[in-house]
């Protein structure tokens, strides 16, 4: 009997199959060298980093050496805070795309075969492919937006402006926020990259979604359908939870940004699973 | 002299017939990739179904408005406003076009059956041109129409109205120009993320960037030349404001900048290795 259970795997028999966690590791080795070794993938965040604290900087200096000529109300009316992070928007797009070359490199290259072949757990690839690009995705963004805020006050004393510091109310859970948004544009990107499987669709897909289409939707006077379905769009959950002034509420945004993302990693889950590479 | 007596039959190929040969093969590229059909059936989706949306939604804005309101409403525009968004995909297209080749490497193979490189990239910029521009001109006219019966009883234009006809070609045309130029800035770049970005940047990003970072009389003045904004005047009934320059002189400037990249791109083909 037990010879007999034994026979089909007597080849394997040395092989026992490894330990969850010895195979949970060695799928994040393997997603990290191929993170990590990329050139586009150090060169784009890199001067995307770069772009993104320079604009910021750059319209910071603007509005501190326009404060002065400003009237009473509009002085009265100067976000330290909002004029920093205008741009947060920027920073959005570059996590969007560069999550969805992450998981689109690999469909483009072909790699994706070795990969599903060397590691046949879809889910445990994609796991690993989210753990890594969201640490990466935190990292950077806490970088960026730590460096803009640095700048940007710094240049905003400079001017004799007002502006805040690490300590005030409100302004660190403001940071961790854009840092959360910045993160989950990220995960947004790299689910959506694995739904398409092309750099174009994805790359495309995270402009109109991010951007456009909010920017469209705002046009529209609101309705019953779109009063309950344009204030859950990305970019709208991420501007409630940064400046908490309309409807949602910072704590209803912040799920709801959690709730795109595990939504699309449910489907990409899905679709890597039933799909063939 | 001998050598070269397996070209002699060659040399009677005539320009027109070699042209045809070119447009075909680009033909049969174009078409044969799923890319084309799914980047124009989203944006007829796009424009046709915003239309309709947009005309519903802003039908009781109009009425409620003020009299100023009222006058500054431009019914054409409003309906044909999701070009904003349908104007990725047609880009995207553009940008596929070329890069898809890049990646596949099947550029290779193009410029060994085809080694008139110049040829190949001005068959293949009419071919997407004709294409684009039939599918994206039908489906604004339908757009048009299904928009302004959902904007009634507000205010809505007919075809015969001043400035509309104008406007409706205007609109396959600017999705066109926009086509074309993704087309050569894919030419330049060779790659489809760096292409995109370059492209959704140009024509989304930087207008916003540009009147943040340096604002100023000049800098605004400057706005509605920024290829985005100056092509969008094209499909405005009313030019007023922001939108000052007018249809085809909006168009104009746009084709200027798409005549620019055309320009590096046909410079770039020839001298690159591929």
């Amino acid at each position: 009997m037990s010879a007999r259970a034994a026979a089909p795997g007597a080849g394997s028999a040395g092989h026992a199959p490894p330990a969850g966690y010895r195979r949970a590791g060695a799928a994040l080795a393997a997603e990290w060298i191929k993170l990590r070794s990329l050139r586009s993938m150090l060169l784009t965040p890199l001067l995307g980093t770069v772009a993104s604290i320079g604009v910021s900087a750059s319209a910071v200096r603007h509005n501190a050496t326009g404060y002065s000529h400003l009237d009473a109300v509009q002085k009265a009316q100067f976000d330290p805070l909002g004029t920093n992070f205008n741009f947060v928007v920027l920073g959005i797009l570059l996590f969007g795309a560069l999550g969805a070359l992450v998981a689109t490199n690999e469909y483009g290259s072909g790699l994706i075969r070795t990969t599903l072949a060397a590691t046949p757990q879809r889910g445990l690839v994609l796991a690993a492919k989210a753990v890594l690009a969201g640490l990466a995705a935190f990292a950077l963004a806490v970088v960026i937006v730590f460096t803009t805020f640095f700048t940007g006050q710094a240049i905003l004393s400079g001017a004799h402006a007002p502006h805040v510091s690490l300590g005030d109310h409100y302004v660190l859970a403001h940071l961790l926020g854009n840092v959360y948004y910045m993160t989950a544009a990220g995960l947004i990107g790299l689910f959506t990259g694995v739904l398409v499987r092309s750099a174009a669709a994805a790359i495309t897909s995270m402009f109109g979604l991010l951007l456009v289409l909010p920017v469209l939707a705002d046009k529209i006077t609101p309705d019953a359908v779109t009063r309950h379905t344009v204030p859950y769009l990305p970019l709208n959950l991420g501007d409630e939870m940064l400046h908490h002034h309309q409807g949602l509420s910072p704590g209803p945004a912040v799920a709801g940004l959690a709730a795109w993302v595990l939504v699309l990693a449910a489907a990409a889950a899905l679709s890597l699973r039933g799909r063939d590479a | 002299m001998s050598a070269q007596a397996g070209t002699v039959p060659h040399r009677g190929i005539r320009l027109d017939s070699r042209l045809r040969a070119t447009a075909r093969s680009e033909w049969i590229k174009f078409r044969s990739v799923r890319s084309g059909p799914l980047a124009l059936s989203a944006t007829a989706l796009t424009v046709v179904a915003g239309a309709w949306l947009l005309g519903d939604a802003n039908r009781g804005s109009y009425l409620a408005a003020s009299p100023a309101g009222q006058a500054a409403f431009d019914p054409v525009f409003t309906v044909l406003q999701a070009i904003e968004l349908a104007q990725l995909f047609v880009g995207a297209l553009g940008v596929l076009t070329v890069t898809g080749e890049y990646a596949s490497g099947l550029i290779r193979g193009t410029f060994v059956a085809t080694p008139q490189r110049a040829q190949v990239l001005a068959m293949r910029a009419l071919v997407f041109a004709v294409v684009v521009w039939a599918c994206c001109t039908a489906m604004s006219f339908a757009a048009f129409f299904l928009g302004q019966s959902a904007l009634s009883p507000a205010k809505h234009a007919g075809i015969g109205d001043p400035g509309v006809l104008t406007a409706v070609s205007g609109a396959g045309l600017y999705l066109t120009l926009v086509g074309l130029l993704a087309m050569f800035i894919g030419v330049l770049v060779r790659h489809t993320p760096g292409a995109l970005a370059a492209l959704f940047g140009i024509l989304i990003v930087l207008p916003v960037l540009f009147l943040s970072i340096i604002p100023g009389k000049i800098t605004q003045n400057l706005g509605e030349y920024m290829p985005g904004q100056a092509g969008e005047q094209a499909f405005h009934q009313l030019h007023s404001g922001a939108y000052a320059l007018g249809s085809w002189p909006g168009l104009g400037v746009l084709a200027a900048y798409v005549a620019v990249a055309a320009f590096a791109a046909f410079a770039l083909i020839l001298k690159r290795d591929a």
